[in-house]
């Protein structure tokens, strides 16, 4: 998953998370779509998801922050898209913690995962942007 | 089934591949079948429920969902696998999500069911309406179908 500056919100915080959380997920990318076996890449999977996981919460409520100082008319339809992703990775986990071998729900996950964290970025994160954007005209 | 129906997908495809791909989508002519009968070997079908109910099937050419999905990964893929599967079910799920959400707009309060993803030709797909509308989809120089079987 590539950061491309197009993406950018304008607000930097924001700005400096996402990328980072870009690479965050980059890294647990590749470990999920190495050729090792599962054996060998397990611990690494685990590692690299909590890394991204434990990012994102952070992320979205320093998000949530900035929508609420500049009074986003959105807010709270875009808290709910953050709770409802935020129980799907927790529900992830928790099938994940069952049998740490089903290549197939890891797979599912993450290619899942990445569609939605590109469309969120482009799609519900840059209206913060244009909303700003628009209030810093007036 | 309604003509009303197709603008608001339309729009949600087009927005979504506009932000995500910097592709910006034309809508070819519309055409009216009785039956689904893919032109293309990945196919993702949508379950609606609700005020509207039936499905919405997005026929993509392999190509083609190697293209996006390549590049939203920054990466090669060898063959189409559950990954893919996945990232280009989730595509078609926000889609519709989406479309779902412009037609709640016009009243329809609908919600959606998980996609399903086919592979290869020749598969039956079961039908709501008796007419399905099939709107062709330009994404720069590649192709795909959508198909919309919504009764009310
Ligand atoms: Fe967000």
């Amino acid at each position: 998953m590539i950061w491309k500056e197009k993406y950018a919100i304008g607000v930097e915080v924001i700005d400096r998370q996402h990328k980072e959380l870009f690479e965050r997920f980059n890294k647990f990318l590749r470990v999920v779509r190495s050729e090792q076996s599962m054996e060998e890449k397990i611990a690494d999977i685990e590692e690299t998801f909590n890394f991204m996981g434990e990012y994102v919460i952070a992320h979205f409520d320093s998000e949530e922050a900035v929508q609420r100082k500049y009074n986003f008319p959105e807010y709270e339809r875009h808290r709910k898209i953050h709770e409802d992703f935020k129980k799907d990775v927790m529900e992830f986990k928790r099938k994940f913690e069952e049998n740490k071998y089903d290549e197939e729900l890891i797979m599912q996950f993450s290619g899942r995962l990445l569609t939605w964290l590109i469309n969120h970025v482009t799609g519900e994160d840059q209206k913060i942007s244009k909303y700003i954007n628009r209030k810093e005209e007036e | 089934m309604k003509a009303t129906y197709i603008n608001p997908i339309f729009i949600a495809a087009r927005e979504v591949f506009r932000n995500m791909f910097s592709i910006e989508l034309e809508r070819g002519d519309l055409r009216v079948d009785e039956k689904i009968v893919p032109n293309h070997v990945i196919n993702v079908s949508i379950g609606i429920t609700g005020d509207l109910n039936g499905i919405i099937l997005f026929s993509f050419p392999e190509e083609m969902v190697f293209k996006l999905v390549e590049e939203m990964a920054g990466m090669e893929f060898k063959e189409f696998d559950t990954f893919m599967a996945s990232a280009i079910g989730e595509l078609a799920n926000i889609i519709t999500g989406n479309a779902m959400s412009n037609l709640s707009e016009s009243g329809y309060a609908c919600n959606i069911v998980p996609p399903q993803i086919t592979v290869g030709l020749n598969k039956s797909f079961s039908t709501a309406s008796k007419k399905i509308l099939i709107i062709p989809m330009q994404a720069g120089n590649k192709s795909f179908d959508l198909y919309i079987s919504i009764k009310e």
